[in-house]
């Protein structure tokens, strides 16, 4: 036993908020022997910035074990939900980065002439269709998995994912409530005010963005925690697959649309991207445009990351 | 060449500084708690392993029936090797072994010295 602990084996807490990291479950099983030797291993100093990094690296390692993520532990119906969930959690950061994206492009069919957007329209048309279409694949997958949310409901489910649910209805009800005066106030604004010329509103729409990604990610949260603890058959882990596959080649496609738009933008007219008079000459690197595309492609290559992640699995889970 | 225990790589221990081969080869001396473990560890191999990797590993072994738990009531809970830890652990002793043999093979008969 190490010499700084109490009478009872408890060492000091310096370190114990660290355990927060992992999954609960391994917290119930492990967590306790985990504080011990972090105090043990600590000595009473507190615990540097690359020691809590490497517990929270290996705390999310083990999340990403208990989510069938990483590892060749877990049974190959794991695997393949992991998969799909990493899909679904990749296309929630993929709205926030679409969303830059529509706001980037807003009234650009308007603003450049029919001439210098052929390209620039097609791409464009091709996002919002795809869009549409993931759209579609989202919430078949969400009604497909419906009744056995019922069934986990109906089987004493719902403490699980109480206080996931309650903190993303609080976020909705936060965003909502500053969505309908920002809206309101929007109407009395002209564009310039609106696009930054209003600091008030510029402040009021970047606090209602905030609060729409957090209630987006809390919702995607809410969604993961129960499909984690539902029991799926096998033709449904099979069919929310395919699904998530679906979704992941719909995201490659708007990633390159998109790419495609901001080329043609570019090189046919960068003011518009910088919001400056027409004929201007200006960088494309725009930082909305630049934040979108780097999300829109991180969460792609997370999506593919769960699609290879699927596919090493399938042939495991309908053989056996 | 022929096996003569489980195949390395089956049993997830891949290379000799992983810290599974660590953990094993502390633990077949007797059991050990976390902290104990570690020291042992950096004593044998002067390998440290944070907190952090050595749960992530106990959690693996213990996952595959590698190591066990024993009854603690203090919070330091001692691990053990089990049986078949032990023949896994032999697994990877051996192919190190081989591979160690290989290369003192190779090196004598290109004429270097070791």
């Amino acid at each position: 036993m190490g010499p700084r602990a109490d009478a009872g084996g408890r060492a000091p807490h310096r370190s114990a908020g660290l355990l927060r990291w992992y999954p609960a479950t391994w917290r119930e099983r492990y967590g306790d022997e985990l504080d011990a030797l972090m105090a043990d291993s600590l000595g009473g100093r507190p615990p540097s910035p690359r020691f809590r990094l490497s517990i929270a690296w290996a705390g999310l390692r083990e999340r990403a074990h208990g989510s069938g993520l990483v590892g060749d532990g877990s049974p190959p119906a794991e695997r393949v939900r992991g998969g799909s969930l990493l899909v679904l959690c990749a296309w929630t950061a993929f709205v926030v980065g679409g969303v830059g994206f529509s706001k980037t492009s807003e009234h650009f069919v308007g603003t450049v002439p029919a001439s210098g957007r052929p390209l620039s329209t097609g791409s464009f048309d091709a996002v919002q269709v795809l869009a549409s279409v993931g759209a579609v694949l989202v919430v078949l997958g969400a009604v497909l998995v419906l009744p056995a949310f019922v069934r986990f409901l109906g089987a004493g489910g719902w403490p699980a994912i109480r206080r996931r649910v309650l903190w993303a209805g609080a976020a909705t009800v936060v965003t909502v409530a500053a969505v309908i005066p920002l809206g309101v106030i929007a109407h009395r604004l002209n564009s310039a005010q609106r696009n930054g010329a209003d600091w008030h509103y510029s402040v009021g729409f970047a606090v209602v963005a905030l609060a729409s990604v957090a209630t987006l990610a809390l919702w995607t949260a809410a969604a993961v925690a129960a499909v984690q603890r539902m029991e799926l058959r096998t033709g449904l882990v099979v069919a929310e697959s395919a699904l998530a596959t679906a979704l992941a080649a719909v995201m490659v496609l708007i990633t390159g649309s998109t790419a495609l738009w901001w080329g043609s933008m570019a090189f046919s007219a960068p003011w518009f991207l910088q919001g400056t008079s027409t004929g201007t000459p200006g960088s494309p690197f725009e930082l909305n445009i630049v934040v979108a595309m780097a999300l829109m492609l991180g969460a792609t290559l997370a999506a593919g990351f769960g699609v290879v992640r699927m596919s090493r699995s399938w042939s495991r889970l309908l053989s056996g | 060449m022929p096996r003569t225990g489980p195949r390395t790589g089956e049993a997830g221990l891949r290379r000799p500084n992983d810290p599974p081969v660590l953990i094993l080869t502390s633990l077949a001396s007797g059991p050990k708690h976390g902290h104990a473990l570690s020291k042992d560890i950096e004593d044998f191999a002067g390998v440290i392993l944070g907190p952090g990797a050595l749960y992530g590993a106990i959690t693996r072994l213990e996952e595959r029936g590698l190591i066990e738990p024993l009854e603690s009531s203090d919070r330091r809970r001692p691990y053990r090797i089990t049986t078949a830890g032990a023949a896994a652990l032999a697994g990877a002793v051996a192919d190190m072994r081989r591979l160690a043999e290989e290369g003192a093979t190779r090196l004598t008969l290109s004429g270097g010295a070791i």
